[in-house]
């Protein structure tokens, strides 16, 4: 069984929006709402700035508080790939899970009314494609790929690089990985 | 020094508020009936009963439960994005969700509720009730009194923790994931349900028994709210920037501000009216000026109620961990 996983580095992030628009074309997200965004974060005092470019989407979490508070069982932990997703069906709009999520991953599909959110594009991984985001990257700043392979890129990633996750003290233990600063140099 | 964050939360983005006004609503009036009906059930087994003999809310507070209950149902109904599925609640138990035991916590608090006021309709009333059968099940409930006001008081115990349980099971909002809060509104809802108890109610006996169980009520609210801040602020810094809408009188943060403001003066005024009707030398029958203190006292701590459930659920949207 694949565990599939996300790897950003950070190092390689030009901000150019390109996996947000991938993003939203391959879903049909509804204008102004996004299942992916690039947080800009600006540090320091001028003119000694530094700014963080955090792509940010569903951590797809081994321990997803979403899933624990949803009352209809809509979202559910993939077993067979780990990916967390929702049966669009069976969900009625309580917003419970996106106040559950620590990252803000969810929203309330303003055309559809059902609790939408990145399913890791699991459609095209099944065609044996990358996410739109991935595919779309031009600076190879999104790795996607399966942890249980050691020779899968995001394998390598993780081995060559230190990396994070968000908000780790939650204890979600996500499936999204960050590559900041302290790399190996290129 | 962080200047600027884009993110994609309520605070960068104002309309991402996840629940509004009728979850607050909901969580209030959910919370009443429940206190109701818990004061239900001591009115009529306190004092072997005798305090309920002749009393008119002994027989309305049972019928108000469901009914409250019902309204807030309907607000909360309204809030769904997909009403049509609602169904769905209860064709799965999701043992981890408290939105799920309380949909079925709600399934059974619903019959409970109707049950123990068919049961504690009056033999002599019973004309009443439109149909045949509902008289001969008030008839056959009567018998079981006793375990009703048990059931019904259980149920309202567990409603009223649910409705703060729902929100303290939230790790991602630092102001909601506290263990103090479930307690706070099971109070809070206890004390409304015994102030809406003096309201309806029109013995001088039972409105003073229940003026001064909301004595005691208020004061542990007077204590929870402190400690619960207290907690907040001794914890990461996260839970202590959660509780700073209460106390930042800024342009964003006015209203939680004066929503504190309010809290601490409602509060303690009606402590103190309460107190003073308690001690004062009533007559036979109260006057219409105790009758409207004793009013205004309850309908503040009502207010009360309402403003912790409206400033918390909205507050807390913004709490944020990162």
């Amino acid at each position: 069984m694949p565990k599939y996983a996300m790897v950003i580095d950070e190092r390689r992030c030009v901000g150019c929006m390109a996996c947000v628009v991938a993003c939203k074309k391959e879903n049909e997200v509804p204008p102004e709402q996004y299942r992916t965004r690039v947080v800009e974060k600006v540090e320091g005092t001028f003119p000694t700035l530094r700014m963080e470019l955090r792509s940010e989407l569903c951590n797809h979490c081994d321990n997803p508080p979403c899933v624990y508070n949803c009352p209809t069982g809509a979202s559910y932990k993939n077993k067979e790939n780990g990916m967390v997703l929702l049966k669009k069906y069976r969900c009625v709009g309580c917003k419970s899970c996106v106040a559950a999520c620590p990252y803000d991953a969810r929203y309330i599909n303003e055309e559809k009314g059902f609790a939408d959110k990145c399913t890791f594009c699991e459609h095209r991984v099944k065609e044996g494609n990358q996410p739109a985001c991935v595919a779309t990257c031009i600076g190879k700043s999104r790795i996607f790929g399966d942890l249980d392979d050691p020779k899968s890129v995001v394998s390598v990633a993780l081995r060559d690089n230190h990396s994070e996750v968000l908000l780790a003290s939650t204890g979600t233990r996500p499936r999204v990985y960050y590559i900041r600063k302290f790399g190996k140099p290129e | 020094m962080e200047i600027t964050t884009t993110g994609l939360n309520a605070i960068t983005s104002p309309h991402l508020h996840v629940w509004d006004w009728r979850v607050s609503l909901y969580l209030f009036l959910g919370g009443l009936s429940a206190g109701l009906a818990i004061m239900t059930s001591i009115l009529h087994v306190r004092k072997g009963g005798s305090l309920a003999e002749g009393e008119r809310a002994a027989i309305s507070a049972p019928i108000y439960v469901p009914v409250i209950l019902s309204v807030g149902m309907i607000f909360i109904f309204l809030d769904l994005e997909r009403k049509l599925n609602v169904f769905w609640f209860y064709l799965t138990v999701q043992p981890l969700s408290p939105m799920s035991w309380g949909s079925w916590g709600l399934l059974v608090f619903y019959p409970v509720s109707i049950m123990y006021a068919l049961a504690m309709f009056p033999e002599q009333k019973r004309h009443l009730l439109k149909f045949r059968q509902l008289q001969e099940l008030s008839a056959l409930l009567s018998t079981y009194k006793l375990k009703l006001a048990a059931l019904n008081f259980a149920m309202g115990i567990f409603i009223g923790v649910y409705t703060g349980v729902l929100l303290s099971s939230f790790v991602a909002r630092p102001l909601w994931n506290s263990a103090i809060l479930p307690v706070l509104f099971l109070t809070s809802a206890m004390s409304a349900g015994a102030a809406f108890m003096i309201i309806i109610s029109n013995q001088k006996k039972v409105k003073l028994y229940f003026t001064k169980v909301d004595i005691w009520l208020v004061l542990a609210e007077m204590v929870l709210l402190p400690l619960f801040f207290y907690g907040q602020y001794t914890s990461s810094g996260a839970n202590r920037e959660s509780i700073m809408p209460f106390f930042t009188f800024s342009h964003d943060y006015f209203l939680y501000g004066i929503g504190m403001l309010l809290l601490l003066v409602i509060l303690p005024i009606a402590l103190v009216m309460k107190y003073l009707e308690v001690k004062e030398d009533h007559g036979e029958d109260l006057t219409a000026s105790e009758l409207m203190k004793m009013n205004v006292s309850a309908l503040m701590v009502l207010a009360g109620g309402m403003i912790i459930r409206f400033t918390f659920v909205y507050a807390g949207q913004l709490s944020h961990l990162s």
